[in-house]
């Protein structure tokens, strides 16, 4: 089953799906980082960014994969 | 820049490790750009190359700060772009025009802001240069022109902000704690030293002063860092507050008979304890206990002028690209609103278009040699990656030194390297191309110099008695209960800090005046909030009464009121008290101010 995509079109230029769920995954990220500080994500990791990377590929991933 | 640590660096040839690590993250990020750029076609991948130089910041928290600011400004300066073109595509000369009025209104507001904030306001005046002005004779191509741009800017953060993710980029919160415990150290010494009743040493004070409000445009950068990063930038922007609050505090004149000297002792303990407060919650990323703002002092009249001054030197260029009738002109004419725009976010706009002008002839022979001896012709992506690395290198590892002329080139020709080699796919090898580069960068930044001459930046005294000027008239209409007295104290200190950036600590008796003019309306505020507390009490008409006195400046009224304060204080500590000696130091203060005027008519 092939996966469609919804189109993004500004100004009459069509923006490439992938820059949409890229927005889509930084909003996702944004709202969830005061819940992240509440659950103390920071504290969990020796390398905390890198694992904040690997949430944001994970969300972009999700998104792609059900929208 | 505050020394915070006393151990020595580990170091690599002389070189510390940490600035070894920036510049090969440097160099992984421009990579890893041009590679996607390259992979996905983008049109512009120079630009994504570019962004990377841009964001090459030592820390990752300033990196995405400055990554948050560059995305927003090119889409306000592609709306302007988009804008501009579209009302006066049919005359060259008028897009010009309204160009240079925008680039006047952009400097305008990077003059009133500080930090990325300025650079971001820059950068909206020059993205228009690099979009409209550039397709200046073909207009409809604008908005592609703007989405290419845009696209490769997206793949330039997205490329540094993984690059210093995944090779642990150091974050700024650690630095920042480190620098504000620092401070607050050396500000319990001064303290300490004046409390002791020895004479105030004014350099002491300037320093901490400089140093404290240079952390004001940094401590945003802590906000994207991490999850608690927001509560951890507003802990450092109320620790920074605070620091220069208890800075003044520090200040209040002693004597041990005094009857304030006790209050002012009390009030320096307060200052303290909340700056320790901000600095453990800053720690522990919890919420500070008080969240302040740190206003920034901006004088509007200084702005407008440089702004006016900034659009007449892009007129001045645009007549002379004009009138000369050059084919290709309008890249240089990007270059002069680049330079212009850059050079304004500068204490000196003519010395970073002199840097300019001695850098770019170094950076073209550089360039020249990766170009022609060490690429020449090749045509795989490993080759052009290996050939970058020790340009890229060795000009981050020069941006990392500690003296301010090798750190301003390396400065300068990250950006010049990227920008005459412009990477493409495939690379074109092209002498001619190479050359008219180099050249328009040249030619942009002599008709800049000369513009600049011709009408030069506001000048250091200028602004000076602008700004002293300003602190007077401000002392004449201080009113009660506007803004909070911490945050009015910060903005008075961020004056005092534009008067120092220029040349203020030359012009003694300037100086005295502004730290006066600090004095008196810190305390006069403090005073007001004081008698805020009364507002609705028994004693509400005694406090209208003070008010009333400290409005007309009536220092013998103040004295008799505080003296009513002070027989219906219940105990030494209670806030009747404490407002009375309030009172009695904004009477020593009106009294010294009134003496200062009248010294002043006599001389």
């Amino acid at each position: 089953m092939s996966h469609t995509f919804a189109e993004l079109v500004i100004g009459g230029i069509l923006l490439a799906p992938f820059a949409a769920y890229l927005a889509m995954a930084l909003a996702v990220i944004i709202v969830l980082r005061p819940l992240l500080h509440v659950l103390g994500f920071a504290k969990l990791f020796s390398h905390a960014p890198v694992a904040e990377l690997s949430l944001y590929v994970s969300v972009l991933g999700l998104l792609m994969l059900l929208f | 820049m505050v020394a915070t640590t006393a151990e020595q660096p580990f170091t690599v040839a002389k070189i510390p490790v940490s600035s070894w690590s920036f510049a090969i993250r440097v160099w992984l990020a421009i990579v890893l750009a041009l590679f996607v750029s390259f992979w996905l076609q983008l049109e512009a991948p120079t630009t994504a190359a570019l962004t990377v130089v841009v964001l090459a910041e030592p820390t990752r928290g300033q990196a995405l700060d400055k990554a948050g600011f560059r995305l927003l400004a090119t889409v306000v300066g592609v709306t302007a772009s988009i804008a501009i073109t579209g009302l006066f595509r049919q005359a060259g000369e008028l897009i010009l025009a309204a160009f240079a009025v925008w680039f006047g209104i952009c400097i305008f507001a990077a003059t009133a802001l500080d930090g990325y904030r300025g650079y971001a306001a820059v950068l909206c005046g020059y993205t228009v240069g690099f979009i409209a002005i550039q397709q200046i004779d073909n207009p409809l191509h604008v908005f592609e022109s703007a989405m290419a741009r845009g696209a490769a800017i997206v793949v330039g953060i997205l490329s540094i902000a993984a690059v210093n993710a995944l090779v642990f980029a150091p974050d700024r919160q650690p630095q920042l704690v480190a620098q504000l415990a620092a401070l607050h150290r050396r500000v319990r010494e001064y303290a300490g030293v004046t409390l002791r009743g020895e004479p105030f040493n004014a350099t002491t004070f300037l320093t901490l002063l400089r140093e404290i409000i240079a952390l004001r445009p940094e401590v945003t950068s802590v906000a994207l860092e991490s999850s608690s990063g927001s509560l951890r930038s507003a802990a450092a922007r109320s620790a920074v507050v605070a620091l220069i609050a208890e800075l003044q505090a520090a200040r209040t004149k002693r004597d041990a008979e005094s009857e304030t000297s006790a209050w002012a002792a009390k009030e320096l303990l307060r200052r303290d304890d909340e700056v320790r407060q901000n600095l453990l919650a800053l720690r522990s990323g919890r919420s500070p206990p008080r969240t302040w703002r740190a206003p920034l002092y901006r004088s509007y009249a200084t702005s407008a002028e440089s702004g006016v001054r900034a659009a007449a030197w892009f007129a001045i260029a645009s007549a002379f690209f004009v009138s000369a009738g050059w084919p290709a002109a309008s890249v240089s004419l990007s270059f002069v609103a680049l330079f212009a725009a850059l050079g304004t976010t500068t204490p000196n706009p003519r010395a970073l278009t002199v840097l300019g002008l001695v850098g770019a002839p170094i950076a073209i022979v550089l360039t020249g040699m990766l170009e022609f001896i060490v690429l020449d012709g090749a045509d795989a992506f490993p080759l052009l990656a290996i050939a970058l690395a020790p340009f890229t290198i060795g000009a981050t590892l020069l941006l990392t030194s500690r003296n301010l002329l090798w750190s301003s080139l390396g400065r300068i020709f990250l950006p010049y390297i990227m920008l005459i080699l412009a990477p493409s796919n495939p690379q074109t090898y092209n002498p001619q191309a190479f050359l008219f580069t180099s050249l328009f960068i040249i030619v942009a930044l002599a008709l800049l110099l000369v513009a600049q001459t011709l009408i030069p930046p506001v000048s250091d005294e200028k602004r000076r008695m602008r700004l002293l000027a300003e602190a007077r008239n401000e002392l004449q209409r201080i009113r009660p209960n506007e803004e909070a007295a911490e945050e009015a104290t910060f903005r008075d200190a961020s004056r005092i800090e534009r008067f120092l950036a220029a040349g203020g600590a030359k012009d003694n008796r300037a100086l005295a005046e502004m730290l006066s003019c600090f004095d008196q309306s810190t305390t006069l505020r403090l005073c007001e909030a004081k008698l805020m507390q009364f507002a609705a009490g028994p004693l509400a008409s005694l406090a209208d009464e003070a008010r009333a006195a400290i409005v007309t400046r009536d220092a013998r009224s103040q004295r008799a009121v505080a003296t009513r304060f002070r027989e219906l204080a219940p105990q030494n500590d209670s806030i009747e008290a404490d407002v009375a000696a309030c009172l009695v130091l904004t009477s020593d203060i009106v009294d010294a101010s009134n003496g200062d005027h009248s010294s002043r008519k006599a001389a």
